[in-house]
């Protein structure tokens, strides 16, 4: 090997590498984005069918359907090698979903508040650290215009039904993203 | 005079096992053939000369009922990679000015 064959091989193998583990990271934005659009118009259309706003209690449901299904994925990307990105990544949307789950339960139960402009100031947040982790532009963007759009519009609109729809965006650009990242590390 | 490459790391698998070993906490067999596009065979032997050089380490285990190898990149396998990167650059053109 010449010196340029070696360096041209590291190269191309670290990048190889680093693909491989992004599009690992790619099919849980792809698996939340999903899950939040889903359950999101789900309650949207249960709540505005019947006018009870209890269906929000199927907030829940996220994390029960989703840790399982990403336990799953992760299994079936075994091979998959372990990395600072991915568990900085991973980090992040733990504390998302923490975060999530305690302000809302703290909500039904002991002071309410707007959930949903938190939630989503949290998600774009989120958003855009994950973003800035897989160093990757448009995710950064994203995550600030949800961020920050979502806090105005979850202000401006005065139905909570509407303010849902919010999440049913937010759960368009996560899944938007990982569309993204896998067509950009294919 | 240019500095001496390596000999271990001067191998195109070998190499190419270190460079992805360098940027990951570890990586199993699986994906290292994989990405290496190596028989298990070749590789096996490679990663045991690797391993007794101690630039890595192999870790055999099971991942639920199926049987695993893990490899992890060592401080002085990093250390002679990174040597072997500034030794490259000696190399190329216009480095010796």
């Amino acid at each position: 090997m010449t010196p340029q064959e070696s360096l041209r091989l590291i190269t191309e193998t670290m990048n190889n590498s680093r693909k491989a583990i992004l599009q690992g990271s790619a099919n849980h934005f792809l698996l939340w984005g999903i899950l939040l659009t889903a359950l999101s118009l789900v309650i949207y259309f249960l709540w505005h069918g019947t006018g009870n706003p209890a269906w929000n209690f199927l907030w829940f449901a996220m994390p029960v359907i989703g840790y399982p299904l990403a336990l799953l994925l992760r299994k079936r990307e075994a091979s998959i090698p372990k990395s600072e990105i991915g568990k900085l990544s991973g980090s992040v949307w733990t504390a998302f979903g923490a975060f999530a789950i305690c302000l809302s339960i703290i909500a039904v139960s002991l002071v309410p508040m707007n959930v949903t402009l938190l939630i989503v100031v949290l998600l774009g947040f989120a958003e855009c650290i994950s973003g800035a982790i897989l160093k990757n532009w448009p995710i950064i963007v994203a995550g600030f215009i949800l961020g920050v759009g979502g806090a105005a519009a979850a202000m401006l609109l005065r139905s909570t039904e509407a303010q849902l729809l919010l999440f049913t965006l937010g759960g368009v650009l996560l899944a938007a993203i990982g569309v993204i990242v896998k067509m950009q590390y294919r | 005079m240019l500095p001496k490459l390596d000999p271990l790391l001067h191998s195109e698998l070998r190499l190419a096992v270190i460079s992805i070993l360098s940027g990951v906490e570890s990586a199993d067999f699986t994906f290292l053939r994989q990405q290496t596009g190596a028989t298990a065979g070749n590789l096996s032997v490679q990663l045991e000369k690797l391993t007794a050089a101690d630039y890595i380490t192999v870790e055999k285990g099971f991942k639920g009922r199926k049987p695993c190898t893990t490899c992890r990149i060592t401080p002085s396998g990093l250390e002679a990679f990174n040597a072997y990167i500034q030794a490259l650059q000696a190399y190329l053109p216009g480095a010796q000015k």
